[in-house]
């Protein structure tokens, strides 16, 4: 500190230089056409296994990818910063078409991809499943196209059933809680059911419960979560996890936690989306690997309907200065090759023709590629209400769930969230 | 040192020439120093401020550049008539403001009554007591998470083989908000600590060796000696202590996510806030909250000051 | 003073169960960094297992963590730098002219709450073209570390007797020239405090960095996150990053204790 003014000075000057200089950068990626794609993308197998890619891609294209990778909800959250300012720093955007889709769609934050999806006849848009399609389509207009498709499955453990004299997975809801029941008698500690116990995180999960008892969210913009069929269902998901679930069952489980504990074999049943199944085969993440079994979603009075759902997808934010090469990069990443690539990685493709190819499926178990296929027919296009403020219509549709589990009377409390509901529908 | 310093004062009383700007600034100078922070500061918080205040008066909803009407102050009268979120939600912060206040002076106390004198290996007990001060309250948050965890958790782990049964913890409906104040006293109380600390050594130690001859008892001696001579250090933590804890995020946001959970246990204003603004996108009403919060940490500020004023 | 036998043993058991509260939670997570997943979920075996550094090699290649350490220490450090050469003229001047109401403006900047700020910043500064670089996250944390830096340096001014700079002035100094040349020198300890601690709080800044950060940007706190994703919790690599994280901070505390304790209690003593 001999001399401090020039000290302070050189520090002064070195600072401004070096904010220049991180201003200079930015300037880069705004000119249109650039040749950076900046793309955003949840944390997902999809995500890992197309990374490995994507030095394929820029070999051959020339461009640089950028890839911001987030948890879904902070990704959720920069999204809403970014989009809501008029961002143009993302192009390509990984969503989740019934959880942001609409709302984004709503403000007028996804490109409009209708020419690009049908000017390509090798691509192929066509090939796409008619229900994920529509998913990822506002008012006729394509904002994106759907890559990772789910089906509600039960998971369950083979050695378990046979030890309490069960030879087959439970076809109806009534059964699978008779045997959870059972199983969880006969082997203190052991839980027989577990399932996502979450207010927000349970209410995908408890839609193919909520279909099988012929229930749904809302029946023509009318809220119907306190129909009878709507209470039977919460009555059951929720006595499940309250009568055949682990002690001390917490009310914070998404999937992972309920998966850990499947995982660790503390439970015989779990109902969840079958494109986590790696979770559960996977000797390095579980400790029942080779007895796991798969069967599709129990029926209910109204039959078997599972939800069948596109659960992400990727679209073009808007204001994007770069959407030819955003383009191109998603085209690339949901060709008929990359699908197959991702569908063997464990990525359940929204394409028929992956799903028809023999070698798609060749890694997973048989009874899993079954209960998929079981889940499929006669599945229902969504697994949470339809709305655009999805978020807070979750935890309204939840309520009952959690009050269920921690044992307040499920009919009333659907009563209560059926009076919310039409309030929200209303203000939607 | 240089010369360049050192000349000055080799020809004392003699004004070297200034230019004018130099001679300004001097003149100015108190203006001129204070200024850039001042006007970062201001640049940082007006345009902010004044765009909440606006959009609290609005119906913004689903994206801020939406159309959106002015409704004067109906988002207040739903805020204030909002029994299920917003008044459970100031609550929590109360309770979790006050809870964690008040344990972490009385713990802060005890840790620095404890490490007052000087003795063989305090200088790794003052490390110890800083290093949750100074962890990233995130990875905070998380380490506790694991540790806190019903099933593979440590902590119910020991319970168990203590005959005690197992705790949900941050998993409780109940038990969540408490969880999280615990973590909350963990990681502060050290703080608590090293400022009743600096606060005692500068009390001298014949004060409380008079009052020992006197016949005082320990207890005495704290009430009538250390504690009033302590005061202003109680007063500096309970400040910086209480406006941080009112905007506690970071742990609350790594252990419960949003919303504070299924049965919005650890959903304090701030965390609503949050919710309201990127979960819900009801920028109208979040910006009523916020600016409400804000009204609630000014209020408990002034009334904090204005205590110790009149104290 | 005399103290009782039994107040000594009192004290040394509860200085021990002191450094264990403390430290425990810390170790866990170490040690829990070194296991895998399956070794994690066995908690009755949590001392007996074959540590591994596994955890690390997969943070540090899987997610680009060398450069969110960069990002975090660039960021850190210039908010730091450039909040030190506003805020530092700025709490002398307040302290020497006693500008209580000015200095309340500076530290309105820890009073407001954070999310009131961040849709709107990000609206500016994405107008001004500043987002997507280091310039927004630097703007941001300056927040923070602005008022810190002034109320610590404040409070050292106010212990800086003024007879030293009216000497140098008789000497010839203009005011500004006797503050840069003579009372500058004589506080780097206040200085070497307060950029340590706006370091620090810019290091474990989450919030801003949350939303204002990207990609090429990202800084430590938010790249935790990474590792709770819709495919899998994975408890290790989480202890891992959450290691790689604190680590840093832990070293600047353990070799500048004094400094951090100086800072964190500025003010505590005139009250």
């Amino acid at each position: 500190m001999k001399h401090p003014k020039g000290a302070a000075i050189a520090l002064a000057l070195t600072t401004s230089l070096f904010l220049a200089a991180c201003g200079g950068d930015e300037g880069e990626g705004d000119s249109s056409g650039s040749d950076t794609i900046r793309v955003t993308l949840a944390n997902h197998v999809w995500t890992d296994t197309i990374k490995e890619a994507i030095p394929q891609f820029e070999e051959e294209t020339g461009l640089t990818v950028e890839i911001t990778q987030l948890g879904e909800d902070q990704l959720s959250d920069q999204y809403n910063v970014k989009l809501n300012a008029g961002s143009e720093d993302l192009d390509v955007m990984m969503y989740r078409p019934l959880q942001e889709g609409k709302l984004f769609a709503t403000n007028g934050w996804m490109a409009d991809l209708t020419e690009r999806v049908e000017s390509n006849a090798d691509w192929d848009w066509s090939d796409f499943q008619e229900g994920p399609k529509s998913a990822t389509t506002h008012e006729d207009t394509v904002v994106g196209v759907p890559i990772i498709t789910e089906r509600e499955v039960l998971y369950y453990r083979k050695d378990l059933l046979e030890k309490s004299g069960y030879d087959a997975p439970p076809q109806t809801l009534d059964e699978l809680k008779e045997m959870a029941l059972k199983i969880k008698q006969d082997n203190p500690g052991t839980a027989g059911f577990v399932a996502r116990t979450a207010r927000t995180a349970a209410v995908t999960q408890f839609s193919s419960y909520l279909f099988s008892y012929g229930g749904d969210f809302e029946v023509d913009g009318q809220a119907a979560v306190g129909s009878d069929e709507a209470i039977a269902a919460y009555d059951m998901y929720s006595s499940l996890i309250r009568e055949a679930g682990p002690e001390n069952v917490s009310t914070d489980m998404g999937w992972p936690d309920s998966m850990a504990i499947f995982q660790q074999g503390q439970a015989a049943f779990l109902t969840e989306a079958d494109s986590l199944y790696r979770n559960a085969t996977d000797p390095e993440k579980s400790k029942v690997a080779e007895n796991v079994g798969f069967a599709p979603f129990p029926e209910g009075p109204a039959g078997r309907r599972s939800y069948n759902i596109p659960s992400w997808a990727l679209g073009i934010n808007e204001g994007s200065q770069n959407k030819d090469n955003a383009w191109k990069f998603i085209e690339w990443a949901t060709s008929q090759e990359q699908a197959l690539a991702l569908q063997q990685a464990g990525n359940p493709s929204a394409r028929n023709s992956v799903w028809e190819n023999a070698e798609s499926t060749k890694n997973d178990p048989a009874d899993l590629v079954e209960a998929s296929k079981g889940s499929a027919e006669n599945g229902v296009g969504h697994d949470r209400p339809l709305v655009t403020r999805v978020a807070e219509a979750r935890e309204i549709v939840g309520q009952p769930i959690v009050d269920g589990i921690t044992g307040k009377d499920v009919a009333e409390s659907a009563q209560t969230a059926q009076e919310a509901f039409q309030q929200f529908l209303d203000s939607e | 040192m240089s010369t360049a310093t050192a000349t000055p004062r080799t020809v004392p009383h003699t004004t070297r020439p200034q230019s004018s700007v130099s001679r300004w600034a001097n003149h100015n100078r108190k203006w001129v120093l204070a200024a850039p922070a001042m006007i970062f500061t201001a640049a940082m918080i007006l345009f902010p401020l004044g765009w909440t205040l606006y959009l609290s008066l609005t119906n913004a909803k689903g994206s801020v550049r939406a159309e959106k009407e002015f409704i004067g102050f109906d988002n207040y009268a739903s805020v204030f008539a909002d029994t299920a979120r917003f008044w459970p939600a100031v609550g929590r912060t109360l309770f979790f403001t006050g809870g964690t206040l008040v344990a972490q002076l009385v713990l802060g106390m005890v840790i620095a009554l404890l490490l007052r004198k000087n003795f063989r290996g305090q200088g790794f007990v003052r490390i110890a007591v800083l290093m949750p001060l100074v962890a990233t309250p995130v990875a905070v948050g998380m380490m506790w998470r694991l540790i806190f965890e019903p099933n593979i958790g440590i902590v119910n782990y020991l319970l168990v083989r203590m005959g005690i049964p197992a705790q949900p913890w941050l998993a409780g409906e109940n038990t969540a908000l408490p969880t999280t104040m615990i973590i909350d006293i963990w990681q502060w109380t050290p703080m608590v600590a090293l400022i009743l600390l600096a606060g005692l050594t500068s009390i001298p130690e014949e004060m409380d060796e008079a009052a020992s001859i006197d016949g005082a008892s320990a207890w005495q001696r704290f009430w009538h000696v250390t504690l009033p001579i302590l005061w202003p250090s109680v007063v500096v933590a309970t400040l910086l202590r209480g406006i941080d804890a009112l905007k506690t995020f970071d742990i609350l946001y790594a252990t419960k996510g949003r919303g504070g959970g299924s049965f919005n246990e650890v959903e304090t204003l701030n965390v609503y806030a949050y919710g309201l603004s990127f979960d819900y996108n009801n920028y109208g009403i979040a910006s009523a909250v916020l600016i409400l919060f804000f009204g609630l940490i000014l209020l408990a500020l002034f009334l904090l000051v204005r205590g110790n004023k009149v104290k | 003073m005399r103290t009782s036998p039994g107040y000594r043993i009192f004290r040394i058991v509860a200085i021990a169960v002191l450094i264990v509260v403390m430290l425990m939670p810390i170790f866990w997570m170490v040690l829990s960094s070194l296991k895998n997943n399956v070794q994690i979920f066995d908690v009755a075996n949590a001392f007996n297992f074959d540590p591994s550094l596994e955890n690390y090699r997969n943070v540090l290649a899987r997610s680009d963590y060398v450069d969110y350490i960069w990002n975090s220490f660039f960021v850190a450090f210039m908010s730091t730098a450039i909040s030190l050469v506003i805020g530092v003229p700025a709490a002398y001047s307040m302290s020497r002219f006693v500008m209580r109401r000015s200095a309340l403006v500076v530290l309105m900047a820890r009073i407001i709450p954070g999310v009131s700020l961040l849709v709107p910043w990000y609206y500016i500064f994405s107008n001004l073209r500043l987002v997507g670089g280091y310039s927004v996250l630097i703007l941001s944390h300056m927040f923070v570390a602005l008022p810190l830096i002034v109320y610590i340096m404040m409070g050292f001014f106010d212990g800086l007797p003024i007879d030293l700079e009216e000497a140098a002035q008789v000497d010839g100094l203009t005011p500004i020239g006797a503050f840069l040349k003579v009372t500058l020198p004589l506080s780097v300890p206040g200085l070497a405090t307060a950029a340590i601690l706006s370091f620090i709080f810019s290091w474990n800044n989450f919030m801003f960095a949350l939303v204002l950060s990207d990609a090429g940007t990202k800084t430590l706190p938010v790249a935790i996150f990474d590792f709770i994703g819709y495919a899998s919790i994975d408890w290790g690599g989480l202890m891992a990053a959450s290691t790689v994280v604190t680590l840093p901070i832990m070293l600047i505390a353990l070799f500048a204790q004094r400094y951090v304790v100086s800072g964190l209690t500025a003010g505590a003593v005139k009250g």
